[in-house]
């Protein structure tokens, strides 16, 4: 039964109280943005994008190396901005495609598939 | 000479940001069409505040020129002009597209929105150089793209647009009521499976598309509560495409009370769609940051 204003409380009406309160602090594991190799060689693998640009290609000069031959030598580049990674084509042979879609650029969401030839990755977004 | 469509803004009537909206965007409607140094901006809604963003760090100084063709002026196509940060830079110079000789509608109300009443910037305090041109009687040459015309299905008058260049061609044709002007508008009731049937002239202006960006706002179940609203249902979308042999179909203008969840499912529907048509059109959900090479 809800008290009545004739009523209150006796341990509120007095105004505030100091009460002691054990405080953990809220542990936030930060999880990094990464790339899931699902299909090529090399795979099942993933790949920790910890890099403002990461460039991903066959190239042993590459930041992620696939050893595709149907990638080209520095296929494509992620770029973080604004904590959030865009992907770029860099004129690649067989191109990028996202989800199916032949595409030059675009920002990635969690999920996200990306189709080079037969390789297959997937992006799974960061957090922290 | 390669060009490029980019989305700015994908989403349909009211900016719709948030956490549920972060994969397709919460922008209204923009996107451009670019072939350095031809520039060409389809609409003003929202994201077009982010394109001007961008185009002054591309940029980096040097002017900018480029063309505005606006499909009409309803809020959600217009509502970034007074934010397009460019528009205030003297050395830059844009052009507003009627629709026919002489047809300065849309720059008058492009204008209009920008008095005190609406905004504290005047349209005349504006530093660039921005002037009315139009697309004389339906089609005009401008830096290397040929563009055409041709009126929709909207409350209020609605144009799409088609671009072609270097035998490549995207169209643009937002905002449009497909199921108003099928030849039997009571077959998607009727029949829901079978493919509908559109006007001629429309299914020629669309033919061949490599892209074709539509009106795609309403899933089959949202539909028949929204007749007469101006917008079509995803699947009649796809029928176009697959009449017009279009090669990629971007759905555009999501709904706003759609979650990046619903349009994944919406745009699901309409992958199987085409598939049971044997249809060989690429259907995805336009996206605020993708871009396509075109040609």
């Amino acid at each position: 039964m809800a008290a009545s204003p004739d009523q209150e409380d006796p341990d509120i009406s007095g105004g505030t109280r100091e009460i002691s309160v054990n405080i953990t602090p809220f542990a936030s594991t930060p999880t990094p943005f990464s790339l899931r190799l699902m299909q090529g060689p090399g795979s099942p693998r993933t790949f920790l994008l910890a890099r403002e640009e990461v460039i991903l290609g066959r190239s042993s000069e590459a930041d992620i190396q696939v050893d595709s031959t149907e990638l080209s030598r520095k296929h494509l580049a992620l770029r973080r901005e604004h904590g959030q990674y865009t992907v770029f084509d860099l004129g690649s042979r067989n191109g990028v495609y996202l989800n199916g879609v032949k595409i030059h650029s675009a920002v990635l969401h969690e999920g996200d598939n990306l189709q080079l030839g037969s390789v297959v990755l997937v992006f799974h977004e960061g957090r922290g | 000479m390669s060009w490029f469509v980019k989305f700015w803004g994908t989403r349909g009537s009211i900016p719709a940001p948030g956490p549920q909206s972060r994969k397709y965007g919460g922008n209204t409607s923009c996107v451009e069409i670019h072939a350095d140094p031809a520039l060409l901006i389809c609409d003003g809604g929202t994201g077009l505040r982010e394109l001007g963003l961008d185009l002054q760090k591309r940029k980096k100084g040097e002017p900018i020129r480029g063309h505005f063709l606006f499909s009409h002026t309803h809020w959600d196509h217009i509502q970034g002009f007074p934010f397009f940060v460019p528009a205030y830079d003297p050395r830059n110079e844009f052009l507003v597209y009627g629709t026919s000789r002489g047809d300065r509608r849309t720059f008058d109300l492009l204008s209009g929105q920008m008095r005190s009443d609406y905004f504290p910037v005047e349209f005349s305090e504006l530093r660039s150089r921005i002037a009315p041109a139009d697309l004389g009687d339906g089609h005009a040459h401008v830096e290397g793209f040929s563009i055409c015309c041709v009126e929709l299905k909207h409350p209020g008058r609605c144009f799409a647009f088609s671009f072609e260049r270097e035998g490549k061609k995207v169209i643009y044709a937002t905002d449009n009521e497909l199921d108003l002007i099928l030849a039997d508008p009571e077959q998607p009731r009727r029949e829901p499976a079978v493919l509908r049937t559109f006007p001629e002239p429309l299914v020629e202006f669309m033919r061949g598309a490599d892209l074709l960006i539509g009106d795609g706002q309403y899933t089959d179940d949202e539909y028949p509560t929204h007749v007469g609203w101006g917008h079509s249902r995803a699947s009649t979308l796809v029928d176009l495409a697959m009449a017009a042999e279009c090669r990629q179909l971007a759905v555009f203008h999501h709904d706003p009370m759609q979650s990046d969840r619903d349009v994944d499912r919406k745009i699901d529907l309409c992958r199987e769609r085409a598939a049971r048509h044997g249809g060989k059109v690429v259907v995805f959900g336009a996206r605020e940051g993708l871009e396509l090479r075109i040609g």
